[in-house]
């Protein structure tokens, strides 16, 4: 599990270590590139990397960012090689690298910097970059070293969601309306992208990090495999995402690797509370329905030995979870008793109650499905594809919804989808809740690192209380590689490029 | 002359006008039914991109999703029309770009899978009456029962789990040959039973009597005298094969990660992309129709009676 020292956060926070820029890749050995890296995670969805949909994991490497989430989730310098942030926490001044090449071998400066922060500004809706644009004051670039961000009231989280920036050369294709061909300053080049099939990106041969990459070029297979265990096994792919349903099997083959993702994935049950139906909108039935919740034995199911059991958004070790809010988890274990009884005071017969469960297609879902069937509820269970749940869950005229999300650059991520204004709402009931706004902004509006999670652990101690969503734990998830495949790590979110660690360390040994 | 010129050319037109109103109706068909399917590609972009309900109204009104059904359909039936199908909205790419690059994976896919299974069919067919007290006719009824009981996805799963997994021998992800060959072999199932029989029963008509009694070989006799008259039968196949065959491909093109029509189809419908799914279903329509008119040429060529 991750664990990030408070005070490391903290100085991060504050002072963009200067000390920290020295990248990892100094250490990278001058070896000469050779061979492609065949890999799959996650699909490429525009050739716009200001536009993305969910793209991080192809598109880290070809543009990069003023800042890096670094495998123990700190943020790092990465085009930026410092930053100081004013004391009222509202201006940024970022120092830019220097000597980074565009792929067009144009020098970075700062005006391009500011240049993608106004497109993304003024261009670009939604995306976790919405919520800090719209408080954006003034965009600046004094000098060609130097971009000054001024923001209207500080914003705690804005140097990680900067790591999803993707700083693009202005003269890049497109740059108007939708970019067709990215010129970033990744390890890796912008080269055939074929959508939902496969995207190539040759080596850069002039990266700012010395020796690397370490690859001739990258391959992604974009297909929509749901197991990609066979093609790891046959050696089509080198390194790819897998299910925990196959890691029995990949671990028996000796060619194979397994590794986990640094932050996690994590499984809840939210209740409707955009339009609450009766007698779902009563809190001892919300308790009742928690007390039918099996939580080691979900975790078991959806994620075996690398699941943790929590009742919080942040995994159990890291620097937003309280270890007392832990302990005093009710629905640590199960306990049918209590759920019946608790039923039975708030007047409800279940034998009379509809109770309509909304869920992507995975077999964890039947585990709500058969426990409220057990409680003797007359379950209608919608099992959709992400799309079709996605459309369902904003109708609000459900009651309970299991679901499950991934890692994200920042704890903040995971709190505004409870926010009344917060985008992708449906997964944890469309809360509206104006206390429970006002403590996640006020922690974002702080800049010292003690009151923001103490802010945000008030936040969700009104989460657990109402019941608006029930955590049942989390699980990093596994990645493997082919053992020919040597210096790849994950890293904390999807994000194949990073500072210190990703594809640009990745090279392939011969095959044993 | 000039009448039956007319009589034929009017006969040609309401065939086209008869293919071009099951286009039409394919099309309309297609628009709604998609549309009655759960969430549009804003959701999808929601989902991975985080979108808040604002941002969620502003994309569904650029994109044109927030107007009626039958505006969306007038408006892009006056684009399609015109050989515009649009961009896709998923990939901001224009459609046309999408399917001229899908399109040469699904034709060589179907010409060689049909190539290779009418061969073998054929093949194994003919054999079968030249040498009747052989295996080979029970080759025959083993091949046809295969065709029948095993779906091109299992076996497709299974060469991959003996080939690819387990041997080693082949790739998983973009190879061609057990895709062709699992499909020429499912083909050769669908033709080898019914040009057999027809086969058998040629083999008792006079002429044929009359061939032996002069001492023609077997194998001549099948090769000048049956075949010949057999061939419509292949020919009917093959078309309705090679029709079933373009949007049959997919589940190959989906196991081998073979980025053709199939494939494009398939994620399209995943996505929610509507003018793909619109404009890829047409083009399947089209190679149907196109491929059922040329195998009906084809038949009147090789059967005159066909002709009268």
């Amino acid at each position: 599990m991750t664990d990030v020292p408070l005070n490391l956060l903290r100085r991060h926070l504050l002072l963009g270590g200067a000390a920290l820029a020295l990248p990892a890749s100094a250490l990278a050995q001058a070896a000469p590139r050779a061979g492609t890296l065949k890999v799959a995670f996650l699909g490429l969805d525009t050739s716009d990397p200001h536009r993305h949909t969910g793209s991080i994991a192809v598109q880290q490497v070809y543009v990069e960012t003023l800042t890096s989430i670094a495998d123990d989730g700190t943020v790092k310098p990465f085009l930026a090689t410092a930053w100081e942030i004013s004391p009222d926490g509202k201006r940024y001044t970022f120092t830019i690298r220097e000597g980074v090449r565009f792929h067009n071998g144009r020098l970075l400066t700062a005006e391009d910097v500011r240049a993608n922060a106004v497109r993304v500004r003024d261009q670009v809706r939604g995306g976790w970059l919405s919520a800090p644009m719209r408080l954006v004051d003034t965009l600046e670039a004094p000098d060609a070293r130097t971009f000054v961000m001024t923001m209207k009231e500080p914003y705690g989280p804005l140097l990680n969601l900067l790591s999803e920036l993707w700083i693009v050369a202005p003269e890049s294709e497109g740059w108007a309306q939708t970019i067709r061909q990215p010129i970033g300053t990744g390890p890796f080049r912008f080269g055939r992208w074929q959508p939902n099939v496969s995207f190539h990106a040759p080596a850069f041969a002039q990266y700012w990090q010395p020796g690397l990459p370490r690859a001739a070029a990258v391959e992604f297979s974009l297909r929509d495999a749901s197991d990609l265990s066979l093609a790891l096994r046959a050696g089509d792919l080198h390194i790819a995402r897998v299910g925990y349903d196959k890691l029995a099997s990949v671990r028996a083959d000796p060619n194979l690797e397994v590794q986990f993702m640094k932050d996690t994935t994590w499984w809840f049950w939210s209740f409707n509370n955009r339009n609450p139906r009766p007698p779902f909108n009563d809190v001892r039935v919300r308790q009742a329905v928690s007390f039918m919740l099996d939580k080691p034995a979900f975790m078991r199911f959806v994620a075996g030995e690398a699941g943790v059991v929590t009742n919080q958004m942040a995994a159990p070790g890291q620097f937003f979870w309280d270890k007392a809010m832990h302990d005093a988890d009710a629905h640590a274990a199960p306990n049918e008793d209590r759920a019946r009884a608790l039923l039975r005071e708030a007047g409800v017969n279940p034998a009379n109650t509809p109770c309509r469960i909304v869920s992507w297609q995975s077999a964890y879902a039947e585990i709500a499905v058969q426990a409220m069937r057990k409680l003797g509820f007359q379950v209608e269970h919608l099992a959709l594809d992400d799309i079709g749940a996605q459309r369902r869950l904003g109708q609000y005229d459900w009651d309970l919804a299991p679901f499950a999300s991934g890692p994200r650059a920042d704890i903040f991520l995971r709190f505004v989808r409870l926010m009344s204004d917060g985008p992708n709402v449906g997964l944890w009931g469309g809360t509206r809740d104006a206390e429970f706004d006002r403590l996640v902004r006020s922690a974002i509006a702080s800049v010292d690192l003690d009151q923001r999670r103490r802010l945000y652990l008030a936040a969700w101690q009104r989460a657990l209380d109402n019941y608006y969503t029930v955590v049942i734990g989390h699980a990093p998830e596994p990645i493997v590689n082919r053992r020919e495949v040597t210096g790849y790590a994950p890293g904390f979110t999807w994000g194949q490029h990073r500072v210190d660690g990703g594809l640009a360390f990745g090279a392939l040994a011969a095959r044993g | 002359m000039n009448h039956a010129f007319l009589h034929n050319a009017t006969q040609a037109g309401l065939a086209l006008a008869r293919q071009a109103l099951l286009l039409a109706g394919i099309a309309i068909a297609v628009f709604l039914l998609i549309r009655i399917v759960p969430g549009d590609v804003v959701d999808a972009m929601a989902l991975e991109g985080s979108l808040d309900e604002e941002a969620i109204a502003d994309l569904r009104a650029d994109l044109g999703l927030d107007a009626g059904a039958l505006t969306q359909f007038r408006i892009w039936a006056g684009r399609a029309l015109g050989g515009d199908f649009g961009m896709s909205l998923r990939f901001d790419r224009p459609v046309s770009e999408l399917i001229l690059a899908a399109l040469p994976t699904t034709l060589i896919l179907a010409v060689l899978a049909l190539s290779a299974g009418l061969a073998l069919g054929v093949g194994l067919a003919t054999a079968a009456v030249l040498w009747p007290r052989s295996p080979l006719p029970a080759l025959v009824e083993a091949l046809n029962l295969w065709s029948i009981a095993l779906p091109t996805f299992c076996v497709g799963l299974a060469s991959i789990l003996l080939f690819s997994v387990g041997l080693g021998w082949l790739p998983v992800i973009g190879q061609w040959l057990s895709p062709v060959l699992i499909l020429a072999i499912d083909n050769a199932g669908q033709v080898v039973k019914p040009l057999h029989e027809d086969l058998k029963e040629a083999a008792t008509a006079s002429h044929i009597r009359t061939a032996r009694a002069k001492g023609l070989s077997p194998a001549r006799i099948v090769l000048r005298h049956l075949l010949p008259n057999a061939l419509t039968t292949v020919v009917a196949l093959g078309g309705m094969i090679l029709a079933g065959m373009i949007g049959g491909a997919l589940t190959m093109e989906v196991l081998f990660g073979l980025p053709g029509l199939g494939t494009l189809a398939f994620q399209a419908i995943s996505g929610r992309d509507y003018p793909v799914i619109q404009a890829v279903v047409l083009v399947f329509a089209a190679g149907v129709v196109v491929v059922n008119g040329l195998a009906d040429l084809a038949q009147r060529a090789l059967d005159p009676r066909l002709r009268r």
